[in-house]
């Protein structure tokens, strides 16, 4: 087991996409927060809760949130590129257990999406104080509750990775499942928001937990308003965490599991 | 090779066993009723068509297609229950099977790293399959016989004692066949088992002792090469327009116990057992006209296309087209005929020359 794990963290640094990776994490973090903090979200259009306030950075940071297709789309690939480049026969005959392959990749890549999370996240603190302190703006919320939430965040990118690895196991054409996980978190749980009924179940879909976790309510409740429905009222961030690490283990489980018995072709 | 000692084992350690080995997807049976065994200190050529079911088999006997029904084994276990897969089992099934952003080394590395063997071993093989000067090159850059020697390389990490290739030959220049001859002779020499496939006969004519032949997933012959060899008697085609006087003047005839005459096309007719003179004598002494003689060389490469057409007896009149050609085969097939044969002449009745067409297998 120990031998497929040091594998995979030779496969996984040896292309340059780990590298690719951190940039898009301190883009997204540092970058993308710094942006936003330097705009201030009170001038956002439409406004967003002001900086100064508790629920304007909670608004802000949770932003992130919606840059979890990248980890997604990093286990993912783990899983589906050695299908794509057949070097899982190369895997397979290595290792003929399977499932050690697949916990070897969710091992791995957990690890790598929880660095990938707090690079995110530790860029993005340096963005946000940077920012606010540049501009002279007070930041609204206790330096330990931002880091809290920054941490609650990151392991949010860890689980990513880790449904990813799952998804990428289940559906193991490349563009296929790439195209449903980013598909699906940028535009299927959104498009269940709209349905009247149907966003009820919200807050137990991945997104909702999501949400949930990292306090960010901010699209559900601008969706609701806008649709004059319900606002779904999403779980607590510990349920929502949970949920998510449920979602994770279905996927871990799916993943190690679903190789076994299929051809290798 | 290596400078590893290798486990001592018995043969009976390094046997390839299939035994009823049976694939069957929705709508076609791939594999059917297979049983052969692969000894080792030997090269067994694994043949066939393309098509004929050779890699889903060798991917049955490595554990990474389920077969329907039978087993396949492996000095008596299946591949997944090997203790030491990589260092008893060295396969190269794809031609490349590798991410096309690693470099060689990296590739190579990841694998040590499962099989648990030093860096060093990498070095040595990267050095052992001259791809040294290469190694820190993507292999999105490298030519087949590159990609065929870090395959090699990958399946020889372990040092294992059984070796499965498939076509190993595809897309090698003669001098990168010529080492893979001398590899699998000295690999094989060292009581290691190996088993490489092809649906080129002349492609591995040179290396295999023994061969295994399959057909539409079935076995249609399995043993040393030299026997199926023996087992080749050469032909002789007539065209007569007194066919059946003809037959019969050579069943009477000093010979006649040994003749087979079987009907091809348009009058021509197939003998065996006399050569072309003694046939002409016999002709003349029955007052026989004969209007054309040939004689067919007899060759492994004409059995193994009996052995495995689709449509035997082989349709093969000297005014036909090449025959049937087995499924796959492209149009590089008809290439590079070999002098000094006459067989399957594609337009005799036109040229008057026996073309060359090799067709089947190449």
């Amino acid at each position: 087991m120990n031998h497929v794990i040091k594998a995979e963290f030779r496969r996984l640094t040896a292309t340059r996409m780990w590298l690719w990776a951190l940039v898009a994490a301190v883009g997204f973090g540092g970058g993308l927060v710094g942006l936003l903090t330097a705009v201030g979200p009170e001038n956002f259009d439409p406004p967003m809760p002001a900086l100064e306030s508790q629920e304007g950075v909670r608004s802000l940071l949770g932003v992130l949130g919606f840059t979890v297709f990248v980890p997604a789309a990093l286990g993912t690939l783990a899983v589906t590129s050695e299908y794509r480049h057949r070097t899982a026969t190369f895997t397979f005959l290595f290792t003929p257990r399977r499932w050690q392959v697949l916990a070897g990749k969710l091992v791995t890549f957990t690890a790598g999406g929880m660095v990938y999370g707090l690079v995110l996240t530790g860029t993005a603190a340096l963005g946000l104080f940077g920012a606010a302190a540049a501009r002279g703006a007070t930041v609204g919320m206790d330096t330990a509750e931002v880091l809290l939430l920054l941490l609650r965040l990151a392991v949010t990118m860890a689980v990513y990775t880790l449904l990813g690895v799952g998804l990428g196991a289940l559906i193991r054409n490349q563009i296929v499942a790439l195209a449903v996980v980013v598909g699906y978190l940028y535009m299927g749980e959104l498009i269940l928001l709209m349905i009247p009924g149907v966003n009820i179940v919200y807050p137990l879909l991945p997104g909702g937990a999501t949400a949930s976790l990292t306090s960010f309510t901010y699209i559900a409740d601008a969706l609701a308003e806008k649709m004059s429905t319900d606002a779904a009222s999403l779980l607590s961030p510990v349920g929502g965490g949970l949920l998510l690490a449920g979602y994770a283990l279905v996927a871990a489980v799916l993943a190690v599991l679903v190789p076994m018995r299929r051809d290798v072709n | 090779m290596s400078t590893r000692t290798s486990p001592a084992t018995g043969p009976e350690e390094q046997r390839i066993e299939v035994s009823g080995l049976t694939k069957r997807y929705a709508e076609v049976t791939a594999v059917e009723g297979l049983s052969f065994s692969v000894e080792p200190g030997v090269v067994t050529g694994f043949l066939g068509p393309n098509g004929a079911g050779k890699t889903t088999t060798m991917r049955m006997i490595l554990g990474l297609v389920a077969p329907t029904e039978g087993t396949a084994t492996i000095g008596g276990r299946r591949y997944a229950e090997l203790r030491r897969p990589s260092e008893t089992v060295g396969a190269v099934l794809d031609a490349s099977a590798f991410h096309p952003n690693q470099s060689a080394r990296g590739h190579l590395r990841i694998y040590a790293a499962m099989g648990g063997y030093p860096d060093s071993r990498v070095e040595e093989l990267l050095e052992q399959l001259e791809l040294r000067e290469a190694a820190h090159r993507r292999t999105r850059e490298f030519s087949t016989g590159m990609r065929q020697r870090l395959s090699l390389a990958t399946a020889l990490l372990g040092d294992p004692r059984v070796l499965l290739l498939d076509e190993p030959s595809n897309g090698l220049d003669p001098d990168g066949i010529a080492w893979l001859r001398r590899f699998l002779r000295s690999f094989a020499d060292e009581g290691r088992t190996v088993l490489v496939s092809s649906h080129v006969l002349s492609e591995v004519q040179q290396i295999v002792d023994d061969v295994v032949v399959i057909r539409r997933g079935r076995l249609v012959a399995a043993g040393p090469l030299a026997e199926l060899e023996r087992s080749t008697r050469p032909a002789v085609l007539v065209r007569s327009p007194d066919a059946e006087r003809l037959t019969a003047a050579l069943r009477a005839g000093a010979h006649g116990a040994a003749v087979s005459v079987e009907a091809a096309r348009d009058g021509w007719l197939r003998v065996r057992g006399v050569d072309s003179s003694q046939l002409a004598d016999e002709a003349a002494a029955a007052g026989v006209r004969v209007h054309e003689l040939v004689t067919e060389n007899a060759s492994l490469e004409e059995l193994f296309f009996q052995l495995t057409s689709d449509d035997p007896p082989r349709p093969q009149g000297p005014q036909e087209a090449a025959g049937p050609e087995p499924a796959g085969t492209g149009p590089a097939a008809a290439q590079s005929g070999q002098p000094g044969r006459a067989e399957r002449s594609e337009q005799s009745e036109q040229s008057e020359q026996p073309a060359q067409t090799e067709g089947s297998l190449r």
